[in-house]
């Protein structure tokens, strides 16, 4: 029995490697197997990079394994044992795994950094992302927080990311998407966010975005497929000066996927 | 310490937890921890979802130490009802053992919360206020339904069938194989004795037969405006007055299968059996969301449509654009808010008679579609003075 023993933890040990290369870790086939990962992912004492490949093979068991539910209770005890551990990569892939199951205790760890950065277990953004996966996550708050002051664009975008699911920061992504100096990837994101929250208060800002000359011809694209789309055919049908912002755009120096939107939408109307 | 209007919503959560100690060392104090249960409770407001999962927790465990009365024990039927997260069921389950006795009732919610949660069951600690687990070796939620079916013992007897087969399916570790043995023992070896005959279920279940005495002012609620799945406007006297009407609760974003998704396909099983009596135009039905701002028309016609519910003139699924806070009030709604999303609320379904005022109430539990399609039609009859 122990030799058997012996031989099962040895097959889950890391095979040899070519220098370099990362270490691997064998797919676990039972529940037995999947009780060695787990004290593997546990210890300490191994290198980061076999107990990186053990959480790697345990995400692989949760599908693959049969009767993992016998075993899940051990799983989300490692997981949120690790996730305090000294290696930030470990710290992140354990934290992703358990707020995926949206996991309180993940979600308390992460929230606490936001609020605490000297708490905080992963960068801002990472937290924020995380967070996502739980849309009744107290996250809103701390998200508007560093969208008025974030510690980095990364975070900001994140934050207005967490932001989209929230009905009443509509005005907020009005606000980012008229905003010719906020980076233009967040702005395509308001248009979205917009979109979703609010769809009539999109087309209201699309409209003002392609009637002003001084625009971005991404962003003016984006509020014209918005507007084509989801449009109130009658109304804009009737506007003129609409429509000459709208010639006057695919008749300007622009890729040409952005004059092509343009004549799409003209000959949609019949111009 | 205030426990009452708005200022709970500053109470820390350590405040809160001291708090529900102290009003579980209390022998008066069980009332005012039963209160504490209410979804709509201000001490909720403001909360994300997973505090007031460990807050709702810690109540239960004090529940269980204070020894759980009848008032209470719709909280804990509820929770092992539709609960699915870990540690409130293991909370619950515990709280149920302190109850004055076992009861054959109690065993079908245990069994159903047993189903639900061993596939994801957790490790969950109870030592302290909020803290969560980083070790299996102590309880966990499908540990503590099987100690509570072993305190029930012979009341599981219904049950025994169920649990047989889970013994011989793989998939239970093996420390809980043990426990389901002596689960088994328990209930077979006094399988000759008497089952405990008194107490069980609250009188009436879930059904709340309100009378006119508890019937609130209503005016208010006419004005209130309304868009339906189709982005018409009404006003909830337009739909509401007239014919008696089945109203559910519901939002899209419920992360609760058990909830507000089955709600509303048991809406439309509601719905089909009206029609089949010819009842589809004297009985209208509607669904309305918790959370207006984000379940826009559209949102809530997919919904619907994914539910295979009717909608129509007299079936539509609705969303309040003005008076929310009005509606609330007249349903005396089972839910709570962090911002404008839901952090927690009941199943709540209402039959409404022709003047739009709430007539029964089915809360807490499951409904039964058929029984709720027998009081409709007594309201109806009421109306026509049958």
């Amino acid at each position: 029995m122990m030799a058997t023993k012996r031989k099962v933890a040895k097959k889950l040990e890391p095979r040899k490697r070519k220098a370099g290369a990362p270490p691997s870790v064998q797919v676990a086939e039972n529940t037995d197997d999947v009780r060695r990962l787990l004290k593997l992912l546990r210890n300490i004492g191994k290198p980061i990079g076999v107990r990186m490949a053990a959480l790697q093979s345990l995400g692989a068991a949760a599908f693959s394994v049969a009767n993992f539910e016998s075993v899940n209770a051990d799983y989300i005890a490692a997981l949120r044992d690790v996730s305090t551990d000294s290696h930030e990569q470990l710290r992140r892939r354990a934290l992703g795994i358990l707020m995926r199951n949206k996991d309180g205790f993940a979600q308390k760890k992460l929230l606490n950094g936001l609020k605490d950065p000297a708490k905080a277990l992963l960068p801002p953004e990472k937290a924020l992302q995380l967070l996502g996966n739980d849309v009744h996550a107290e996250a809103y708050a701390a998200a508007r927080a560093i969208v008025k002051k974030p510690p980095n664009k990364e975070a900001k975008r994140e934050a207005l990311r967490l932001l989209a699911a929230d009905a009443r920061s509509a005005p907020l992504f009005e606000k980012v998407l008229r905003d010719k100096k906020e980076l233009r990837e967040n702005r395509q994101l308001a248009a979205s966010a917009l979109h979703s929250l609010n769809p009539e208060k999109l087309q209201q800002q699309a409209l003002k975005i392609l009637k002003d000359k001084k625009d971005y011809s991404d962003i003016k694209a984006t509020s014209l497929t918005a507007l084509e789309q989801f449009g109130d055919d009658a109304a804009l049908g009737k506007d003129k000066v609409l429509m000459q912002s709208v010639t006057r755009f695919g008749a300007a120096k622009a890729p040409a996927k952005y004059k092509q939107t343009a004549r799409r939408f003209l000959s949609k109307y019949g111009r | 310490m205030v426990i009452f209007g708005n200022a709970t919503r500053a109470v820390s959560e350590d405040d809160f937890a001291g708090l529900v100690d102290s009003l579980a060392a209390d022998p008066v104090g069980s009332a005012q921890l039963s209160d504490l249960l209410r979804e709509e409770h201000p001490v909720y407001s403001g909360r994300g979802a997973a505090t007031v999962v460990r807050m709702r927790g810690w109540i239960l465990l004090a529940l269980a130490r204070a020894g759980l009365s009848d008032q209470a024990l719709i909280f804990v039927l509820e929770e092992l009802d539709t609960g699915i997260d870990a540690y409130l069921v293991a909370a619950a389950a515990r709280a149920l053992r302190s109850y004055s006795k076992p009861n054959e009732s109690f065993a079908p919610f245990v069994a159903r919360a047993l189903n639900q949660v061993r596939y994801h069951d957790e490790p969950v600690s109870f030592e302290s206020y909020g803290e969560y687990a980083t070790s299996s070796s102590g309880t966990s939620a499908v540990s503590e339904l099987l100690a509570t079916l072993a305190w029930l013992g012979p009341n599981a007897r219904a049950i025994l069938p169920q649990l047989e087969r889970w013994r011989v399916e793989p998939g239970l570790p093996r420390k809980l194989r043990l426990d389901l043995d002596r689960v088994l023992q328990a209930i077979s070896a006094t399988a000759g004795g008497t089952p405990s005959c008194c107490g069980g279920l609250p009188k009436g279940g879930n059904v709340s037969i309100r009378t006119s005495t508890a019937r609130r002012e209503f005016e208010s609620i006419d004005s209130i405006v309304m868009q339906d799945q189709d982005g018409k406007l009404l006003k909830f006297v337009d739909f509401f007055r007239g014919s008696p009407s089945i109203v559910v609760f519901f939002y899209t974003r419920c992360d609760n299968p058990l909830k507000c998704s089955l709600t509303v396909a048991k809406l439309a099983r509601v719905q089909a059996l009206l029609d089949a009596q010819g009842l589809a135009t004297r009985i209208r039905t509607a669904a309305i969301t918790y959370d207006p701002e984000f379940d826009r028309p559209e949102r809530l016609r997919v919904y619907g449509k994914d539910r295979a519910v009717r909608m129509d003139e007299d079936h539509r699924i609705l969303r309040a654009i003005e008076g929310n806070d009005a509606l609330r009030a007249h349903f005396q709604l089972g839910v709570n808010f962090v911002e404008s999303l839901v952090n927690r609320h009941r199943i709540e379904l209402y039959i409404l008679d022709a003047a739009g005022r709430v007539a029964v109430s089915f809360e807490r539990l499951h409904w039964d579609e058929d029984q709720v399609v027998i009081r409709a039609v007594e309201t109806l009859k009421k109306e026509q003075g049958g």
